[in-house]
């Protein structure tokens, strides 16, 4: 039997429901009508087509889906969508929290375990749920001696870099945060702060163990960071742009990985490494130092900097994307919008109901997201595979890898970057 | 609304940096600095060139203040500090820079800067980087002689001949 709620009975589960819909309704009842009534009464309303739009006619016009989609579509043009709904945070949460999902089924799957199985009875897909709901409910420990405003800051602040990032992703023509000049500079701008934020929580906690994870992760993503930015410069050097629109565009032919798998494969390593994950896990090495910088976090403060840290695997997976994969563009697989539903309607019986607006989204834009997403989900999973395969190395092979090994290829990358375009193969004015 | 925005950011510029010099937690400080640094970027982007912000963002916030931090927090403060405070230093300290400032506003005030006119669009730095390449390519070199000399230099430096390999490599 359960033991969360001995004295469960559904009776008065029911009755519980009911009594909130009572007095849901009365006190829309007691505030709804006299709010009406004030609106009516002290605010001059606007007269559209020869009727006075009391707020009773403009719910009814909500309720009107001809007159509903233009609203949403104009809605959806405004700068607000474009950050907290789709190509900003709410996309890459959603791809956030599939991956954490897929990422915990498919390990077990590939240790032999079951994994999450109980919650929402079929192979535990509301394991996020409520995860979510456990992180929320928990107390929020701060360490005796902590530096508080640091330790409080840090997390918020590892989430909004995170999204930083995920605002420059350009996800379909058009359908892009950030638009900027410089998005590529403006990526390893922001790149370069996930390591001042892990190392300042690290020492805010004041515990040995962070501040071990925190001098680790500094110095993995410092070192890091100069062969991811090289690993890119071949791709800057044949767009000639900084943008990253430009540069998927640049891509509609063929994708950047042909002619520079080396620089592909470094920046994958980095990506690895920047993202803390297997085999470079060692700023939270779990049998060596607990969970490193993260070991002080409780409750939704850990909440935050999983989402951070799964916000930055998508932004990095997308980059991947965008720079060497060709971004969102791809053979045209999306069916056209029926042509009758536009200009007959849409006829159901004897009733024909002719909805203007529609299309919402045009073809190439569905067709792009479509392209994009499998693009990313792809790279996304083979970020998680070396998790159930490879074992973590160690610190001084990960510095002798990054800094001999890995900027010596990034620049023999360059160099072929720089052959192709002075032979007059690809670039500005090339023969491809 | 740029001019609202100028002085918030010298606000936050000049206000970050006298913390930085006066907080006495060295942590502190160094994130102060930050703001400075950060500050001045906004100053750049005010200004129409995005591609010097995005590098001082990247290079000073990203690369010089994370070393700035790492030092000081591998550092015990009470043995590198003598803590010398007294009221004359404080004043004599304020006094040097205004007369400093002073001085410096008057030869900018000299110079040809109110002549310049602020409407023209910015330069792209495509056009930089052309120059650099054709006209100023001495120039280029010699700076990239240089960094690599100190490169190699701190390499020299940095390197410890007396402690042996002592784990495995393969």
């Amino acid at each position: 039997m359960s033991v969360i709620a001995p004295n469960f009975k559904f009776s008065e589960f029911v009755k519980s429901i009911l009594d909130n819909l009572f007095w849901i309704l009365l006190i829309f009842t007691l505030v709804g009508i006299p709010a009406v009534q004030i609106v009516l009464f002290y605010i001059e309303m606007p007269v559209i087509d020869g009727k006075l739009l009391t707020p009773f006619l403009a719910l009814t016009w909500l309720a009107d889906p001809s007159r509903t989609l233009p609203i949403l579509k104009a809605f959806m043009n405004t700068d607000l969508f474009r950050i907290a709904a789709f190509p900003g945070f709410g996309f890459a949460a959603l791809i956030a929290a599939g991956t954490i999902f897929v990422e915990r089924k498919m390990l077990a799957k590939l240790q032999l375990r079951v994994g999450p199985f109980y919650c929402g009875k079929v192979e535990g897909i509301l394991q996020l749920m409520g995860d979510g709901l456990k992180l929320i409910s928990k107390e929020i420990i701060i360490p005796a001696k902590a530096d508080k405003p640091i330790f409080w800051a840090a997390p918020v602040i590892f989430v909004a870099t995170a999204a930083a990032f995920v605002a420059l992703i350009p996800v379909a023509p058009g359908w892009v945060v950030a638009d900027v000049d410089v998005g590529l500079l403006a990526v390893f701008a922001i790149i370069g702060f996930f390591p001042i934020i892990t190392i300042l929580s690290a020492w805010s906690s004041n515990s040995k163990f962070p501040f071990i994870g925190g001098i680790r992760a500094l110095h993995q993503m410092v070192s890091f960071e100069i062969p991811l930015i090289l690993s890119l410069l071949g791709v800057v050097i044949l767009t000639g742009t900084l943008n990253l629109s430009e540069i998927v565009e640049s891509q509609t032919n063929f994708p950047w990985i042909i002619f520079l798998p080396i620089g592909a494969i470094i920046f994958f390593i980095t990506i690895l490494a920047e993202l803390e994950r297997i085999p470079f896990d060692l700023p939270e090495a779990e049998s060596e130092i607990v969970a490193g910088w993260l070991t002080e976090f409780s409750g939704m403060i850990y909440g935050l900097v999983q989402l951070g840290t799964y916000l930055k695997l998508y932004a990095f997976a997308a980059l991947f994307v965008v720079l060497f994969l060709g971004g969102w563009t791809g053979p045209m697989i999306w069916p056209p919008f029926p042509e009758e539903i536009i200009t007959d309607g849409i006829v159901m019986g004897p009733i024909t109901a002719k909805i203007p607006g529609l299309p919402v989204f045009s073809q190439e834009m569905l067709n792009g997201v479509v392209w994009f997403v499998i693009k990313t989900v792809g790279v996304i999973f083979f970020i998680l595979l070396p998790r159930g395969v490879f074992p973590r190395i160690r610190i001084d092979m990960l510095l002798s890898l990054g800094w001999y090994k890995l900027i010596g290829l990034a620049f023999v990358n360059i160099f072929i970057a720089l052959g192709l375009l002075y032979a007059g193969v690809l670039g500005p004015g090339g023969i491809l | 609304m740029a001019d609202a925005v100028f002085l918030a950011l010298s606000v936050i510029t000049i206000g970050s940096a006298i913390a930085a010099l006066e907080m006495r937690s060295l942590i502190y400080g160094s994130i102060a600095l930050m703001g400075t640094l950060g500050g001045i970027a906004g100053f750049f982007l005010l200004l129409d060139s995005p591609f010097v912000a995005m590098f001082q963002l990247a290079v000073y916030v990203g690369s010089i203040a994370v070393l700035i931090l790492f030092t000081v927090m591998l550092v015990k403060r009470e043995l590198i500090f003598k803590k010398i405070e007294d009221k004359r230093r404080k004043f004599a300290g304020i006094a040097l820079m205004l007369i400093f400032m002073v001085a410096l506003g008057s030869v900018i005030m000299d110079s040809g800067i109110k002549s310049i006119t602020t409407n023209e669009p910015a330069v792209d730095f495509r056009n930089i980087g052309a120059d650099f390449l054709t006209y100023y390519w001495p120039a280029l070199i010699l700076m990239g002689l240089i960094l690599a000399g100190s490169v190699t230099g701190a390499l020299v430096l940095a390197r410890r001949e007396d402690i042996q390999n002592e784990q495995r490599t393969d």
